[in-house]
């Protein structure tokens, strides 16, 4: 057999399922109908906290259609769960308004939806604590935070540094609550069959979700089957098991019937995770020439009753900018609130608002060009662990950014500009995310007909994965892409990590990479014949990713926007966004550009739109749909553009590539919100730039 | 429960339908009724699907010079069929929602929701619109637009009526909507301020939006341009833009909600209305004080292509936004 091709990484192969795609034929989760398929819809509580006294389900299963009305009283029991949120109709505990407290079974969505909302429930209510507060009495250090990081760390005596420096900033800094949306809801179909369970669900892991649900239904893995080939977004809201899957499952097995259970976009706004919102506190020591001398970093941040996520706020200052003396630390509160969850680069970007605002505060305070401040500040190696950069190229990223941006001879003036009634500014900020790896699995197939499966269940939510995967193994089989098929998003293909943390094509990149050198190798012992059945190949990267030398990893960029803001009536409005990123080999130069794109559209919609509103009253998020909670619309980011460094970073794995999918969102806020000062000299410390803070 | 689905071929037998069944909930374009009924907002009964009354979609210039454009016009069909003689309410046509948006909802349904953030009611007020509403069993009513709305949501329709048309002069001077936002494309007015200048009567109208319990007009700003306007010279004293801003931000009474505190929209209402003074002034003696209010229809055709005002890229005072 011919083995040969030019390489297709680096090559802008289109959507492999594009045509599926756009022609309806790809299925999502909501699309499958089993036969003896019934609808769940979930009853949320009407209060944010207190018991469950009662909940006259006889009287809404005599409802013509409903098959059954299930709350904790008659429950299926599950086995208990590290994450109190998946206990699902477990207890009559209320933690937050909007947990799930019933759900009815019926034979269409229709008579689901009618008997859901007659389903009389009972509460004792009790007074509810939904506000985060700096200084809330119950503040408490996490031992770690997520991804396994420490909660604090420091070097050196920063308060003495602090207390020594020629110029100081200290400024607090807050982003509001925000919920993900992806533009598709959350959606399973739920089949149980004898002891085994078919999910098929929107998720970005489908290894992940089995080894979580089995457990909690006392069954082995095995038992599970996760099936999610397209998925329409998740941003991470889709990345662990939440409790509406968990619903799915359990009121499927109650009612004895295939159930589909498809949440509601307002229902989002409760049951699927959000970012929590965060207030820090930055402080900046540096000499008169803007080195930096002493940084502390300090978020507060909330999580629910049920269970302690402490997002990773202050993460990215271990690693931005040197400095001998310096501290981060994460306080948390726990709220009758829901669990807040992954979303859009969770850590990075919040914490990046906080520090690169601080950062251009820094350089308005010492006179200094903020792109200038940043290379100055650049760091040998990390400046916390101390560990060599396997590459870093955050200063190229400033000064091509600068270039191509046109940043050259920029007037520091602010409220210095217009045009017609407009403020006009600019401003810039730095981005980085790490880089991860996580063990994974795949086969590689070779057929008779010279054609090639990979196999491997990875998650395609939106990104290109299979596309990319499809180049990868395309160029380790050393064979034109359009001869290999890769089969992804099913927990029968070879187990592999989920979709993020941006680190999917390192991953599975990696589980491929090695599954076709090993195919390779087996044809080659086998001089090139393929056998009648075919000829498959597998591989393991437990060992490999565990064994990674140790470098600090990270991908860097540096975005660039320019405002305009209404003299009057203080519209913002970004004119122009433009990123520049190192973050290793770009595996497909048009996938790339679409997650930097969409990423820094994000971070603009941080900046500008996003916050979702909470109604101390009741004790829930007042603005739950997309009327009220604006994302941006095509019209919002006339021009924005993507581009990278080349980077050939040996360190990382068989590809050379970091992760792309959330460097984007991070920084860009900050960079916004620079410019907005620049614009119009207010430093908005508090997110979303609402036009009413530009007013005075 | 069930939903009946009435489907009236004719103007007639939909008046019919809603003098039998007052309950019923009229649907034109179903860009409001449809999210009320998907949010569970309502359950009526029976919808009553306009879509068949071809008569809703039709307009025509009547005896007495003035327009009577159907209730089934889309704002797409307004933009293009008469934004050059409704220009006002043409601008506020497209900032509503997104194309998808703009080819099924119409001005009868907005009057029908009778939102207060209603992007065609300051144009109806300022212009002095009149709404025609009819039933079987009185025949037709004609409302003028400030009476139109009574409260949130509530208008002078009785649940027998159903709207016919809106009547309103061709535009005989400059016009100008404009919105506050907090972005560029499918965004609820954070508030809206239109006017009207009425150069043969030496007179201006006007209407807020979503900064009051309803729309409406801001009648002593109105007043007070009457009064003090220089309809001979269009001489225009720098202070007066600004009282007029002052006086119609006097006429609105807000509040705070997500999208904007009561003291921003107060403050935006006085930016929005000196704006637009500003621009329709301008616009009115731009071609010389020969062609003054007293040439009467000549002042209102403004620039090549005049209509479609709003967002000429070469003048920055001019509004920006238009929705995609
Ligand atoms: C995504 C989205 C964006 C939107 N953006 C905007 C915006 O920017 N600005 C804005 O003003 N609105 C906006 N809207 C609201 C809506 O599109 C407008 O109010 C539109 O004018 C409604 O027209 P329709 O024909 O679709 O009305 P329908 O939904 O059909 O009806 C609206 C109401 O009027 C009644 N009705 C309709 N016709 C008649 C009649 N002939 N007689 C009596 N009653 C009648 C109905 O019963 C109902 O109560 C938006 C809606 C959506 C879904």
């Amino acid at each position: 057999m011919k083995t040969e091709a030019r390489p297709s990484v680096g090559a802008a192969l289109e959507r492999v399922e594009g045509v599926e795609k756009v022609t309806g034929r790809a299925r999502y989760a909501y699309e499958n109908f089993p036969d003896e398929l019934a609808y769940a819809v979930p009853v949320q509580a009407t209060v944010a906290r207190g018991t469950v006294l009662a909940a006259d389900v006889d009287a809404v299963v005599r409802l013509p259609g409903v098959i059954a009305a299930v709350w904790h009283g008659n429950a299926p029991r599950l086995a208990p769960a590290d994450n109190a949120e998946l206990a699902v109709l477990q207890s009559d505990r209320v933690s937050y308004r909007g947990q799930y407290v019933a759900v009815v079974v019926a034979e269409t969505l229709q008579c689901a939806r009618e008997a859901a909302r007659l389903l009389r429930i009972d509460y004792d209510a009790e007074p509810h604590d939904v506000e985060l507060r700096a200084d809330h009495p119950e503040m408490y250090r996490p031992d770690r935070v997520n991804a396994g990081y420490p909660a604090d760390t420091e070097l050196g005596d920063p308060d003495a540094a602090l207390a020594a420096a020629p110029v100081l900033v200290d400024a607090t800094y807050r982003t509001p609550a925000e919920h993900n949306n992806p533009m598709e809801p959350h959606a399973t179909v739920a089949v149980w069959s004898g002891d085994g369970l078919t999910l098929h669900d929107s998720t970005q892991g489908v290894s992940a979700l089995r080894e979580t649900i089995a457990p909690l239904f006392g069954m082995p893995p095995e038992n599970v089957r996760v099936i999610s080939p397209h998925v329409g977004g998740g941003f991470g809201s889709k990345g662990a098991a939440l409790p509406p899957v968990v619903l799915a499952a359990l009121a499927a097995k109650h009612a004895g019937r295939p159930v589909k259970l498809a949440v509601t976009r307002q229902q989002m706004f409760a049951v699927t995770g959000y970012r929590t919102p965060t207030i820090q506190r930055v402080r900046l020591g540096a000499d008169t020439g803007g080195r930096l001398t002493a940084i502390v970093h300090e978020a507060f941040e909330q999580s629910s009753r049920l269970r302690e996520f402490a997002e990773q706020t202050t993460t990215p200052t271990r690693v931005m900018y040197a400095a001998p003396d310096r501290r981060t630390a994460h306080r948390l509160v726990r709220l009758d609130v829901p669990t807040p969850a992954w979303m859009r680069a969770p850590g990075e970007a919040p914490g990046m608002f906080a520090l690169e605002s601080a950062m251009d505060e820094l350089a308005v305070a010492c006179g200094i060009d903020p792109v200038e401040l940043r290379i100055r500040n650049e760091p040998a190696a990390e400046p916390e662990s101390g560990l060599p950069f396997s590459s870093r190229n955050l200063v190229a990223c400033l000064r091509e950014g600068a270039r191509r941006f046109g940043w050259a001879g920029r007037d520091p003036t602010p409220a210095a500009r217009t045009r017609g009634r407009m403020l006009v500014g600019t401003g810039v900020a730095a981005s980085t995310y790490p880089v991860y790896r996580r063990p994974s699995r795949a086969s590689a197939r070779c057929d008779p007909d010279d054609r090639f499966t990979v196999r491997i269940a990875a998650a395609d939510i939106g990104t290109g994965a299979r596309t990319i995967l499809t180049q990868v193994a395309a160029d380790a089989l050393r064979v034109t892409p359009d001869r290999v098929r890769v089969e992804v998003g099913d927990t029968a293909l070879p187990a592999a990590s989920l979709a993020g943390g941006s680190a999917g094509t390192a991953s599975w990149g990696t589980a491929v990479v090695r599954a076709c050198e090993a195919l390779l190798e087996e044809l080659d012992r086998r001089g090139g014949d393929v056998p009648a059945e075919g000829l498959e190949a597998t591989a393991d990267t437990a060992e490999e990713v565990g064994e990674q030398p140790e470098y600090a990893r990270h991908a860097f960029g540096a975005q660039f926007a320019e405002v305009g803001v209404d003299l009057d009536t203080g519209e913002a409005r970004v004119l122009r966004l433009l990123g520049v990123f190192a973050a290793g080999r770009i595996v497909n130069p048009v996938t790339a550009r679409s997650q930097f794109v969409g990423g820094m559209t994000m971070g603009m919609s941080m900046a500008l739109l996003e916050e979702s509103v909470m109604d101390h009253e009741f004790g829930d998020y007042l603005n739950h749909d997309l009327a009220q909670y604006h994302v941006p619309t095509a019209m919002d980011l006339p021009d924005v553009q993507a581009y990278w460094i080349e980077e050939d970073d040996p360190h990382l794995n068989p590809l050379g590539a970091k992760g792309i999918g959330e460097i984007g969102i991070v920084g860009t806020a900050a960079a916004v919100a620079n410019a907005v000062h620049h614009a119009t000299g207010v430093r908005v410390r508090d997110l979303p730039i609402r036009l009413d803070k530009l007013v005075r | 429960m069930t939903m009946d689905f009435l489907r009236p071929a004719t103007w007639a037998e939909a008046l019919e339908a809603k003098a039998e069944r007052p309950g019923a909930v009229p649907v034109q374009g179903g860009t409001d009724v449809m999210v009320e009924l998907n949010f569970d907002v309502r359950r009526p009964d029976a919808l009553l699907d306009l879509n068949r009354v071809a008569a809703l979609g039709e307009w025509s210039a009547e005896e007495d010079g003035r327009l009577r454009v159907g209730a089934g016009v889309t704002y797409a069909r307004l933009i293009a069929e008469l934004g050059d003689r409704l220009p006002g309410l043409a601008q506020a046509a497209r900032t509503v929602g997104s194309p998808q948006i703009r080819n099924r909802g119409t001005v009868g349904g907005n009057l029908g929701a009778a939102s207060p953030a209603g992007d065609g009611h300051p144009p109806l007020l300022a212009a002095g619109a009149e709404i025609e509403v009819e039933s079987a069993a009185r025949g037709v009513r004609m409302i003028p637009a400030e009476e139109f709305y009574l409260g949130v949501k509530r208008s002078a329709l009785e649940p027998d009526e159903l709207i016919r048309a809106f009547w309103t002069r061709p535009a005989g001077g400059p016009q100008y909507f404009s919105k506050v936002g907090t972005r560029n494309a499918m965004v609820i007015a954070v508030c809206s301020f239109a006017l009207a200048l009425h150069p043969a009567e030496r007179r201006a109208g006007t209407g807020i939006g979503s900064a009051a319990p309803t729309p409406r007009r801001a009648v002593a700003a109105e007043e007070f341009l009457a009064a003090e306007l220089d309809w001979d010279t269009g001489r225009l004293d720098p202070g007066l833009p600004r009282r007029f801003g002052e006086l119609a931000a006097g006429a609105a009474s807000p509040i705070d909600d997500v999208r904007g505190t009561a003291a921003y929209r107060r403050h935006a209402v006085a930016v929005l209305a000196r704006r637009t003074l500003t621009w329709a002034w301008h616009d009115l003696w731009a071609a010389g004080p020969h062609e003054g209010p007293h040439d009467g229809p000549r002042g209102r055709v403004r620039r090549p292509g005049g209509p479609v005002a709003p967002g000429d890229p070469g003048d920055p005072e001019k509004p920006r936004r238009e929705a995609g």
